[in-house]
């Protein structure tokens, strides 16, 4: 941001122009891109999703063999064809359903998801906004979705989709904490919750071979990267966590009763908040933009490389998840929270904290 | 089960018990069912299931036409295993007019009779991943289902719905090389079988779901007359292919699985799950020494009247079906056509149980239950 | 304790195995594909090669057919179909005035006398239930489902769908409608309406 602002200020015809107008031009510039980011990252996840599903399945997923009516080849168009369809399908409102929350759920649950893409950073330089609070606002960011979506079952008048709402709320609250207190492993470490700080910290080898990423810090962050993860996981929403949404229980959970371009914000918010957990484990957990080889590699250019691909093979593993794994019962996704996760995440902090005193 | 809604405390509805309908168009009721579910919070308190929005006057539409015309309509009974129903159908009619078949009769309807088992089973072990929220498995099953499928296809021409066995014989003989492909399918098939087992039924999140969870105990199956793999997932060593051979089904060796409570409590989802993974592994067995001792000359119809008409009387006879014990109790009066026709239906009376055995479980739980009871409405509703 | 952290390295080992699993179907994706692509590529219907002595016999479930040429009338088709899918109407036509698009005298491929014409000969495809029960007793070989073993006389039709539900009556008798009156004879009584009609 400041540098997009510092970069306009250079510019002579823009001189003119008043700092604030120039400020609001920035912002807007930055959200469209960022929009357009979300928006490519469903489409391509979906696209990805649907056919590793398939071949997972021994099925081909969509294909066509061209443009046309077919899906053009191997049917990469397939979601293009969907997102089209979806923003002219008819909109179909519940008589019945409190219209002011129902329309206003799907946009809560996705600028939940939209406004933490400010907090991460593509690489050294690609990033809105370093803040000294990094971490903590995309942790405190990414919870507003829940909002959206108790807000979407309690709207829709529809049983399913009341269920779907409870059962996120107690979900996405409970593993907000393992969440956190895994993440705090590394904030011991690191000392900072900026963004740029934690990554640069991972700089460099650590037992002579490996990169010096958190994940390989110690015994007690390895264990914490899996927590992470997997509570990640357990806060969007995906199987084996897929509670709110089961289809075989709740039918489509909190978001039943939508369709249309409503129910696509819903889509576009999950696999947006899919990026977020896969960008976050990477960033704090595997180095962020570094390369694996200190040293070699670590332009910018190749620095977003590193980090999309890390963020792309955290989501490969999350879609992997889905389509091997049951789906857990909701007592059982407690306790896999409250008596699992929760203790070992108390032993981490506790033995990261003992780790950093022995060593230094 | 009465379709006003009166059966309902009253007292319950406006307390803070909220009534949750299940179907009829629901994901995973199997068909069209209706579950009426009195939930508090998560917790199931009271279940009724509404039936026969998949009716079809199965038992009055056979008054009115003729013997060799039922076996079409016992095939839409249960579709997922038809070869089955036109089994039992057969047997039924042929112990009412005193016909012997040829041997190789019989073992030709063993074989596709258990081939029909195993696309059976395929599609309730599929399904109850499904249920649990596993997909994969489901599709795995549905792509080995597929090949029975294409073998039924080679043998009748039909996929589903087979009409092949028919009174007195089957339509026709095998075809030319189906021996070989059934064997052929059979050892692609034996591999498959840990494939589930790793993939599904082994898996922690699986066993979690579903040991210990609606457990049907041996003496309550039996007060409701449960049969089939649900009965022996209880612990009751019950098949009538070994209690009551009918057919050949004393020729063969064969063990019967029952459920142990290996994970869980006897009588638990997970076996009765795993009763129906080990019940593949026998009718493999079976087919295998049904192929091989069948004699691959002769006549595949017994010497018959060219219009069926049975003797006065009446018959009860029952075969062991995927889903349990199907009884075709047939009264004739001399007629071509039979003057009354029931059908006792294995899955009608596994979801008679559901209430006793779900209640107090959660949504989650039902669905399991209901999916490892493996019922198919198309004979619940007939 | 100790179940505790053996149910920790239960779920860790056998989820790893189900993701093993799922992993090497995703690697050997190019060889395990099961599925065909539909329109363009086409399921081999199963050749019919019953070598025992039962050539009659036809084995294909699909769109039924008549070849009306050889049709006699004798309704044993319509006697068979549990579903009374089939609707036959004949009429004896005097001599002389013979319809000569209805091709209904002379001799059947099988070499019967044809004696009666056809006004009528629908087959209501949305009523069928593909149970071949109507192939058997025909002594003409005339009703059968197309393709597979009949695919010399008629070629496989099995993907018959229609927009209208009428659409899917298919009516085989060649006699002219203008002319089904003229050779009708008059109602006696009360005529039952036809549904299927």
């Amino acid at each position: 941001m400041e540098l997009l602002l510092q970069k306009f200020s250079e510019v002579s015809f823009l001189s003119g122009i008043p700092s604030a107008l120039l400020f609001v031009f920035a912002a807007t510039l930055i959200a469209v891109s960022l929009f357009m980011f979300v928006a490519v990252n469903a489409i391509v996840a979906v696209y990805a999703e649907r056919k590793i599903s398939a071949f997972m399945q021994d099925r081909l997923g969509p294909m066509g063999q061209g443009v046309g009516l077919h899906a053009g080849k191997w049917g990469l168009l397939q979601t293009v064809a969907d997102a089209i369809k979806l923003l002219i399908k008819e909109d179909i409102i519940p008589s019945l359903a409190d219209r002011k929350l129902f329309i206003l759920a799907p946009f809560i649950l996705f600028i939940g998801a939209f406004i933490v893409f400010v907090g991460i950073p593509f690489n050294q330089h690609i990033l809105v906004a370093d803040f000294n609070i990094g971490v903590f606002y995309i942790i405190a960011m990414s919870s507003i979705g829940v909002i959206g979506i108790i807000l979407a079952g309690y709207g829709s008048n529809n049983k399913w989709a009341l269920y779907g709402a409870m059962r996120s709320a107690a979900q996405i609250i409970s593993y907000e904490i393992p969440l956190a207190l895994s993440l705090l492993t590394v904030i011991m470490l690191v000392g900072s919750l900026k963004m740029q700080d934690i990554i640069i910290a991972q700089h460099g080898l650590i037992w002579g071979i490996l990169p010096n990423w958190f994940i390989f810090n110690n015994p007690f962050t390895f264990i914490a990267f899996f927590i992470f993860f997997i509570s990640g996981v357990a806060e969007v929403n995906r199987t084996p966590f897929d509670l709110p949404e089961a289809e075989s229980e709740l039918v489509a959970g909190f978001h039943t009763e939508y369709s249309g371009m409503r129910w696509a914000f819903f889509f576009l918010a999950e696999y947006a908040n899919m990026f977020i957990v896969a960008a976050m484990s990477a960033i704090l957990f595997l180095g962020g933009w570094q390369s694996p080889i200190p040293g070699y590699m670590d332009s910018p250019a190749w620095g977003l490389f590193w980090f999309m691909g890390k963020a792309i093979f955290l989501i490969f593993v999350m879609m992997w998840f889905r389509w091997t794994f049951p789906r857990l019962r909701t007592d059982q996704l407690m306790q896999m929270c409250w008596k699992y996760f929760l203790p070992i995440s108390f032993i981490n902090i506790l033995g990261v904290g003992l780790w950093d005193l022995w060593l230094n | 089960m009465g379709i006003e809604t009166s059966t309902l405390d009253r007292s319950a509805i406006h307390g803070e018990e909220m009534v949750l309908n299940i179907g009829p168009q629901h994901p995973s009721t199997h068909g069209v069912l209706r579950l009426q579910v009195l939930t508090d919070g998560e917790i199931v308190t009271k279940i009724t299931p509404y039936i026969g929005y998949l009716h079809r006057c199965f038992e009055k539409h056979c008054e009115n036409v003729t013997y060799e015309q039922v076996i079409p309509y016992t095939d839409r009974c249960d579709y997922v295993a038809s070869m089955n129903n036109n089994f039992g159908y057969a047997v039924a009619m042929e112990e009412l007019m005193g016909i012997e078949v040829p041997e190789k009769v019989h073992h030709i309807r063993v074989i596709v009779a258990e081939l029909n088992r195993i696309a059976s089973h395929h599609l309730a072990i599929g399904t109850f991943g499904l249920d649990v929220g596993a997909f994969t498995p489901f599709l795995y099953c549905f792509r080995d289902r597929e090949r029975i499928l294409d073998l039924f296809e080679l043998l009748c021409g039909a996929r589903l719905l087979y009409n092949y066995i028919w009174v007195g014989g089957v339509s026709h003989d095998f075809p030319i090389g189906f021996v070989e492909k059934v064997y052929e399918f059979l050892d692609y098939f034996e591999p498959k079988i840990q494939e589930y087992n790793d993939l599904l039924t082994f898996n922690k999140i699986f066993i979690e779901r579903t040991a210990d969870v609606g457990v049907l105990p041996a003496d309550v199956a039996i007060s409701y007359g449960v049969s089939g793999p649900n009965l022996r997932g209880s612990g009751v060593k019950w098949d009538l292919r070994k209690n009551e051979p009918y057919s050949i089904y004393n020729k063969f060796e064969f063990d019967i699985p029952i459920g142990t409570g290996a994970m869980g409590t006897v009588g638990d989802c997970w076996d009765r799950y795993y009763v129906r993974i080990r019940e593949l592994e026998e009718s493999v067995k079976i087919t295998r020494q049904a192929l091989d001792q069948m004699p691959r000359e002769g006549d595949v119809h017994a010497a018959l009247p060219k219009k069926i008409r049975p003797p006065k009387g009446h018959v009860y006879s029952r075969t062991e079906t995927p889903r349990g014990d199907l009884g075709f109790y047939i009264i004739s009066d001399g007629k071509p056509k039979p003057f009354r026709l029931k059908l006792r239906s294995p899955a009608f009376t596994a979801l008679s149980c559901i209430d006793e055995i779900a209640r107090g479980w959660m949504i989650a739980d039902v669905i399991a239950i209901l999916g490892s009871l493996d019922i198919v409405l198309g004979e619940i509703d007939r | 304790m100790i179940r505790y952290f053996s149910n920790i390295w239960q779920s860790i080992t056998t989820l790893l195995i189900g993701l093993r699993i799922t992993l090497v179907h995703l690697a050997k994706a190019r060889k395990g594909i099961v599925t065909l692509q539909y329109p363009e590529e086409r399921w081999p219907r199963p050749e019919r090669n019953i070598g025992f002595s039962h050539d009659s016999y036809n084995v294909i479930r699909s769109r039924l057919h008549v070849d009306i040429d050889d049709c006699i009338g004798c309704l044993k088709c319509v006697r068979a179909c549990p579903v009374d899918c089939i609707h036959i109407k004949t009429v004896k036509v005097e001599k002389g005035t013979d319809i000569l698009e209805a091709n209904h005298i002379g001799i059947t491929s099988n070499g019967t006398q044809k004696r009666l014409l056809l006004t009528r000969f629908d087959i209501d495809m949305s009523e069928c239930c593909y149970c071949n029960l109507c192939v058997y007793p025909c002594p003409e070989d005339c009703i059968f489902m197309t393709g597979g073993p009949n695919s010399s006389k008629q070629e496989i039709d099995y993907e018959f769908s229609e927009y209208n539900r009428s659409d899917l009556i298919y009516r085989f008798a060649k006699v002219p409608k203008d002319q089904v009156e003229k050779y009708t004879p008059p109602p006696k009584e009360k005529v039952k309406i036809d549904v299927a009609g």
